[in-house]
């Protein structure tokens, strides 16, 4: 038990590197995994994405000092790899499509499995890879709203700001894409065998 | 409400994005229209297969160690 006239000495206060780096672990480094899985996403492939992960980083905690500690990590890192990503690898990954998003029809999958799969059993049979694989083949204003949304679980809101648009089009870009992709992957499912139907 | 828009918005009730108005509505319409519920059904199945299939993966260990080793000279 301390006595009062006994007191320890104060532990050194840590140098303000060690404290910019702490800080750094504890908020930003955390979000590894979320960058990686979204980088592979967006660059198509593992190499790419480990050095559009690196580059994120060193620039990050480059600007660490701009960053309003205590906010919203994860989404200031994300902002910060998705222009990385426009900027530099973009160019020479994928290349943006000239699609029309609009002329993209989805198809009507609960229409076609109501009578014989209603609680949708097909999809447990439908592996990782494939789901992914399906997720790289959608146009990229849907590929990166989904993996925001399905893959890492960020709200309408988080997803507006990254991607700096509106929440309306979060939403309708999110209903539309979920739909192709549940399209694709009833199809797949239908050349599997895993389900009778017709392929869309 | 009727079934059309109602399925318009059956992501925005599933995500939790919904005004407390908008749930409300869609509550109401999915007591009343069992087949609507069913597509409901099949959708959160959906939503849920799509969120189990695609957050396994994580940065390789050696991404890890590069990062470190760029940021900090270990």
């Amino acid at each position: 038990m301390a006595t009062p006239n006994k007191t320890p000495p104060p532990p050194p206060s840590p140098a303000p590197v060690d404290e910019k780096r702490a800080g750094f672990e504890r908020e930003a480094l955390v979000h590894l995994d979320v960058l990686y899985r979204v980088a592979l996403r967006l660059t198509g492939n593992a190499a790419d994405a480990d050095d559009l992960v690196q580059e994120t980083m060193l620039k990050a905690y480059r600007a660490w000092d701009q960053y309003e500690k205590g906010t919203n990590a994860k989404g200031w890192l994300l902002t910060i790899l998705r222009h990385a990503f426009i900027n530099e690898y973009r160019r020479r990954t994928r290349h943006p499509e000239n699609v029309d998003l609009d002329t993209i029809e989805p198809f009507a999958v609960f229409g076609e499995v109501q009578d014989d799969d209603p609680q949708g059993a097909f999809f447990d049979k439908i592996v990782d890879d494939e789901v992914l694989r399906e997720i790289d083949k959608l146009p990229e204003a849907f590929r990166e709203t989904l993996v925001l949304s399905d893959v890492e679980g960020m709200s309408y809101q988080e997803i507006a700001k990254i991607l700096e648009i509106p929440v309306g089009t979060v939403k309708s870009r999110l209903f539309r894409a979920r739909k192709v992709l549940q399209g694709r992957l009833y199809d797949y499912a239908v050349s599997q065998g895993y389900i009778k139907g017709t392929p869309a | 409400m009727n079934c059309r828009e109602c399925v318009e918005h059956l992501y925005e009730f599933l995500d939790r994005e919904a005004t407390p108005e908008l749930e409300r509505d869609i509550r109401q319409h999915l007591e009343e229209c069992p087949p609507c519920g069913e597509q409901f059904d099949f959708e959160a199945v959906y939503l849920k297969f799509l969120r189990a299939r695609c957050r396994t993966q994580g940065a390789p260990e050696e991404l890890k160690r590069r990062v470190l080793r760029e940021l900090f000279g270990e």
